[in-house]
């Protein structure tokens, strides 16, 4: 058994193995990860909204032991990861963490918060650091979904 | 001395990740994808484990063993003789929790246990042997060896993407 503590430094090697496939293979799997998440989470998003993420992500925060601040607007909720373990754990391993480690949080979020009604700026502010901010708003047909790196 | 030694919560639900991952990979790429994952797994994350089997010391792997499963609250034994360490699991913490989340363990599920002890062992003095007796319930082998000779492993259902 991989210790569920350790399964993010397996996680890792998956993403460089579907990497080194190429042909969209590491993308499509973001996109069955996310279909697999809407089984914890989309209901919950779907009735309760905003709301309902920020109790998802609450959880998250402790049980995968985050320094994290979630913080419910009445337009938009804002997530602000000043430690990210998943992140952490990917760098603190004698394997190497996958250059594009972080992408996989927007690539499971971003396509499950669109069925929930929402879109969201990810700003995963730079790959080698275990920072990152979202804000989710309820969609907007003038302005998309976006992730970017800001370095910021 | 362990090299990963997590404290503070679980979020035991990443064994539900671990099912979706294991089920997506050996589905598309069989068990050859998966024993390459694995191989990496055990030989590059846990590097300090593996080169401590490729010089004859099993007991990181032993104390790997002890406090994960004691973390995650398994029903186990481990017992050392001098040629043999047996791990025998009654209830698998990672096959709990994915019933109480409603999922159904993947064929490939136990493969993450099955491959990674024969990645462990690969070009070592020890040989794995591992056999699942049911679900959630196992019982892994480390022997010694004096010539490097084929992993072995057995399940009870069909193996996963052959």
């Amino acid at each position: 058994m991989i210790p569920s503590d350790q399964f993010v430094r397996f996680y890792n090697e998956v993403f460089k193995f579907l990497d080194a496939k190429g042909g969209g293979a590491l993308e499509a799997y973001y996109r069955t990860v996310s279909e697999q998440q809407e089984r914890h989470c989309l209901a919950l998003f779907k009735a309760e909204g905003l709301a309902g993420m920020k109790a998802y992500w609450d959880r998250i925060a402790v049980e995968e032991n985050c320094d994290m601040t979630c913080t419910l607007h009445a337009d938009r909720l804002e997530i602000v990861m000043r430690r990210c373990p998943s992140l952490g754990k990917a760098m603190d391993n004698d394997a190497g963490a996958f250059e594009r480690y972080c992408d996989h949080c927007p690539g499971w979020i971003l396509p499950l918060l669109a069925k929930a009604g929402c879109r969201c700026d990810y700003d995963i502010i730079d790959r080698t650091l275990p920072q990152c901010r979202l804000t989710i708003c309820p969609n907007d047909p003038q302005r998309a979904s976006r992730i970017r790196v800001s370095g910021l | 001395m362990l090299r990963y030694r997590e404290t503070g919560e679980l979020h035991k639900d990443f064994h539900g990740s671990m099912n979706a991952a294991v089920e997506y990979v050996g589905s598309r790429y069989g068990r050859d994808g998966l024993r390459e994952v694995f191989r990496n797994t055990a030989q590059k994350v846990y590097r300090s484990i593996y080169e401590n089997l490729k010089a004859g010391d099993w007991s990181e792997l032993l104390e790997h063993w002890d406090y994960f499963m004691t973390r995650e609250g398994a029903d186990f034994a481990i017992e050392v003789t001098d040629g043999e360490a047996v791990m025998t699991v009654r209830r698998c913490p990672a096959v709990e929790h994915l019933r109480k989340l409603g999922m159904t363990p993947s064929e490939c599920f136990c493969d993450q246990t099955v491959l990674l002890n024969e990645a462990w062992c690969e070009g070592t003095p020890f040989e794995a042997v591992t056999e699942i007796t049911g679900e959630g319930r196992c019982v892994q082998k480390i022997r010694k060896r004096s010539t490097l000779n084929i992993q072995r492993s057995t399940l009870n259902a069909q193996g996963c993407g052959t």
